[in-house]
C-alpha cells in the first residue's frame, strides 16, 4: 500500500466543509491558524478583472519526506503506506520539522503541546480498513481522492492515468503525494493558477519517480498501529 | 583556603557572595528571567484552548467557550506556523557560538604555547562554559520541557537536532575538565594528559560547529540557510569575531585595573585575532550572496531586511576594522570596536534566523503567494515580533552568564592569571 491523494481543485468552491470536517473528525485545536487542511487564495487579474485562484491543501505525505530527517525523538515517522505522523506524546516542540517543511503542513497544536498535521485521518478510518478521508467524504464538488498507488485498477491510479497533474514545489526533492489535477477543458484556468515552468506528468512519467523514492523510504515504513 | 583533587578552593562566605555587585547585576538580569518563564509556561501550558471535541464533551462549559472566543480573537498561540523559530533559535545560537567560539581560541591559544592566554585560560574557558550554559537555558525554554525524555527514550540517531544532545553531554564536561587541568597545573598526572585533552578538544569544538550547520542545512524547504556556502566555516568566522570582541571586554573588564601592563599586551594580542575575524568575516558576506538563493537574498540584500543587514555589516565589519585597523594606544578604541562587533553579531544571527524565515512558503504553486483565509492578508515577508516572554528569557540568559562565571570565580579564582602555569601544551 502507498496512500496518495488527487485534487482536482478546478471544482473547489472554498465551502469549507472539508476544513470542518477534519476538525470535527480529528479532534483539530480551534483556531484560523490550526489547521490540518485548508483552501488558500491567491489573487490575480486577467485585463484588468480580479480573480481568485483556489487551492486546496494539506500535508503532502512526501514519499521522501524532510520532516521526518530532522525529527530528534522519532515523534515524525512515516505509517503505514508512507503516510507522515506525527506522535504528539513523544514530540520535543524543537520545530524542526516546521522548518524542514516547504509546504507550511505543519502547526503546533497548543491543547498537546506539540506538533500538528494532516494524517489522512489514519487513526479514525484507515486503522480501520476505510479508504475515505473525511475531507474528501464531506466535499461536495469531489475535489478530493483519497486511495492507493500500488492499487492499479483502483480509483486512483485510473484518474491519474486518464489526467495530467503536477505536484507541488518539486525542486524541493520531496516527492509529495498530492497530485493536482490540471485543469480541463479551460486552459486560462489552467494557465493562471498554475507555474508556466512546473512540469505536467502523466502517471507513466510519474510512477518511475515514486517508485524510486518509495525503494529508499519503505525500510522506515511502521506497521498498522492500533 | 583549602585544596581538593588539585585545585585550591577558596573559603567563600555565602552571604558576601549572595550581596556582591555582581550577582546583584545577575540577579536584574535572572528576574527577566524568572518573568520570561512563568509568562511563556503558563501561555504554553495554561492558555485555554479547545478542540471540536471539547464542545461536544462539556457543552455550556464556560472555559470551553472562552478557549474558542481565544481561537477566533486571540494571538493565535506561542508559535507561528510560518516563523517557528524565532529569538530563543537567536539567542541560543549567539550564546553557544560565541562561548565555543572562546573556548576555540583559548583551546587553539594553548596549543600553539601562546603564554599571556594560558595564563587567563581558567577565565576565559570559564566565561565560555557560562554563555553556553546560558544558551542551553534558553534553548530549554523554547522546548516542550515535559517531553525532553524522549530524547533519550526515543532517539533518532541521524538527526543534526538530536546530536546536540551527545554533542554537549560530552562538550560541557570536557571543558570543565579543561578548566580543572589549567587549575590544577601542579598534578603531574594532568600534565601528561593535557595535550590529548587539548587536541580532542578542539576536535570536539570543530564537530561541534559541523553539527550546528547541519542542524539548519537539513530545514531543505529555508534556502537561505541550505545555499549559505560553507555554513560550518560561516558559523566559524562569525562566532571567532564575537568570541574575540567578548574577550575584549572581558580583558578590559577584569584586567584593567589588577594588571595594566598585561591587560594592555593581552588586549593588543586579541585585537589582531578580532582584526582578521573581522577581515574574514568581511571577505565571507562579500561573497556569501553569490550563492544564496535569490529569493532570500533579495528579501534580505534590497528588500525588508536591508537596513538591519547593512546595520550588521557596519557593526560587525566597517566600524571594528576602522576602529582596529591602528594600533591606537588609548583603550577606548577597542572597547568601542568590541561593543559594536557584539551587537553587530546578535543582529546577524538575528538576521540568518529571520531571514531564513522570511520568504514565505506559500508560493507553493508559482503563481504568486497564497492566504490561508479570507480575513488575512497576503505576506510577501514573514516576520513576527517575539512574545514578551521569549524576549526577557533571552535578556535574562545574560544573567546566567554573570551568576556562573561569579560563583565560579569566587571559589577558584579563575580570572586569577595564573602566574606560574607549569603545563606545557606545546606540541
Amino acid at each position: 500500500m502507498n496512500f496518495a491523494m488527487a485534487l482536482d481543485y478546478q471544482s473547489c468552491i472554498d465551502c469549507k466543509a472539508c476544513e470542518v470536517a477534519c476538525k470535527e473528525e480529528n479532534g483539530v485545536q480551534l483556531g484560523a491558524d490550526k489547521q490540518r487542511i485548508w483552501v488558500t487564495q491567491s489573487e490575480k487579474s486577467i485585463f484588468g478583472e480580479p480573480f481568485v485562484a483556489l487551492h486546496p491543501s494539506q500535508c503532502n505525505h512526501c514519499q521522501d519526506a524532510p520532516c521526518v530527517d530532522v525529527c530528534p525523538t522519532g515523534s515524525s515517522y512515516f505509517a503505514l503506506g508512507g503516510i507522515v505522523m506525527t506522535n504528539k506524546d513523544t514530540c520535543i516542540l524543537c520545530k524542526g520539522c516546521m522548518e524542514a517543511c516547504p509546504y507550511d503542513a505543519r502547526f503546533v497544536d497548543d491543547t498537546h503541546v506539540a506538533v500538528d498535521k494532516c494524517t489522512f485521518c489514519y487513526d479514525t478510518r484507515i486503522v480501520n480498513g476505510e479508504m475515505t478521508t473525511a475531507c474528501q467524504a464531506t466535499c461536495p464538488t469531489k475535489v478530493r481522492l483519497f486511495g492507493d498507488l500500488d492499487d492499479e485498477e483502483g480509483e486512483l491510479i485510473t484518474m491519474l492515468k486518464n489526467r495530467k497533474f503536477y505536484v507541488l514545489k518539486e525542486d524541493e526533492g520531496t516527492v509529495p503525494k498530492l497530485f493536482y489535477m490540471l485543469p480541463e477543458h479551460d486552459k486560462n484556468y489552467a494557465m493562471n493558477s498554475v507555474d508556466p515552468q512546473t512540469n505536467i506528468y502523466t502517471w507513466d512519467e510519474f510512477k518511475p519517480i515514486i517508485e524510486m523514492a518509495k525503494e529508499k523510504r519503505k525500510p522506515q515504513w511502521q506497521q498498522m498501529q492500533e | 583556603m583549602a585544596t581538593n583533587a588539585g585545585i585550591k578552593v577558596n573559603h567563600v562566605k555565602i552571604k558576601a557572595l549572595l550581596t556582591s555587585n555582581a550577582m546583584l547585576v545577575a540577579y536584574a538580569f535572572l528576574l527577566f528571567a524568572l518573568f520570561g518563564v512563568i509568562e511563556v509556561f503558563y501561555e504554553r501550558y495554561y492558555l485555554l484552548s479547545a478542540t471540536a471535541f471539547d464542545a461536544g464533551l462539556a457543552p455550556g462549559s464556560k472555559e470551553v467557550a472562552e478557549a474558542m472566543k481565544a481561537a477566533v480573537f486571540g494571538s493565535g498561540g506561542e508559535v507561528k506556523r510560518e516563523a517557528p523559530w524565532s529569538l530563543y533559535i537567536v539567542n541560543y545560537m549567539y550564546m553557544i557560538y560565541v562561548g565555543s567560539g572562546i573556548i576555540f581560541l583559548v583551546a587553539f591559544a594553548e596549543l600553539m604555547d601562546i603564554k599571556l592566554i594560558k595564563k587567563t585560560a581558567a577565565g576565559f574557558l570559564t566565561l565560555g562554559l557560562a554563555m553556553i550554559l546560558a544558551g542551553l537555558f534558553t534553548i530549554l525554554m523554547d522546548l516542550n520541557i515535559l517531553h525532553l525524555h524522549h530524547m533519550f527514550l526515543s532517539p533518532r540517531f541521524s538527526s543534526g537536532m538530536w546530536l546536540m544532545m551527545p554533542l554537549y553531554m560530552v562538550y560541557v564536561p570536557l571543558v570543565m575538565f579543561e578548566i580543572y587541568l589549567i587549575l590544577a597545573h601542579k598534578d603531574a598526572w594532568v600534565k601528561k594528559i593535557a595535550v590529548v585533552i587539548l587536541i580532542l578538544s578542539l576536535l570536539v569544538e570543530l564537530v561541534e560547529f559541523y553539527v550546528q550547520a547541519k542542524l539548519f542545512d537539513m530545514n531543505s524547504a529555508r534556502h537561505l540557510w541550505t545555499t549559505y556556502p560553507f555554513l560550518t566555516l560561516y558559523f566559524m568566522v562569525s562566532s571567532f569575531t564575537a568570541s574575540a570582541a567578548v574577550m575584549i571586554l572581558y580583558t578590559y573588564l577584569i584586567y584593567r585595573n589588577t594588571d595594566r601592563s598585561k591587560c594592555a599586551t593581552l588586549m593588543q594580542l586579541i585585537q589582531k585575532i578580532t582584526l582578521y575575524s573581522v577581515l574574514a568575516l568581511g571577505a565571507y558576506e562579500a561573497t556569501a550572496y553569490l550563492f544564496i538563493d535569490k529569493k532570500w537574498a533579495e528579501i534580505i540584500l534590497f528588500g525588508d531586511f536591508k537596513y538591519y543587514f547593512y546595520a550588521y555589516l557596519g557593526m560587525s565589519v566597517g566600524i571594528p576594522f576602522v576602529l582596529l585597523f591602528k594600533d591606537y594606544a588609548n583603550n577606548s578604541y577597542k572597547i568601542i570596536a568590541s561593543l559594536f562587533i557584539i551587537v553587530g553579531t546578535y543582529l546577524g544571527k538575528l538576521i540568518f534566523v529571520y531571514g531564513g524565515n522570511a520568504y514565505p512558503m506559500s508560493d507553493r504553486f508559482g503563481v504568486g503567494f497564497e492566504k490561508y483565509g479570507e480575513y488575512e492578508p497576503v505576506r510577501d515577508v514573514i516576520f513576527f515580533m517575539p512574545p514578551l516572554g521569549e524576549i526577557a528569557i533571552c535578556i535574562g540568559s545574560v544573567g546566567i552568564v554573570i551568576l556562573i562565571y561569579t560563583v565560579m570565580n569566587a571559589y577558584f579564582s579563575v580570572s586569577k592569571m595564573q602566574e606560574n602555569a607549569s603545563l606545557d601544551y606545546s606540541i
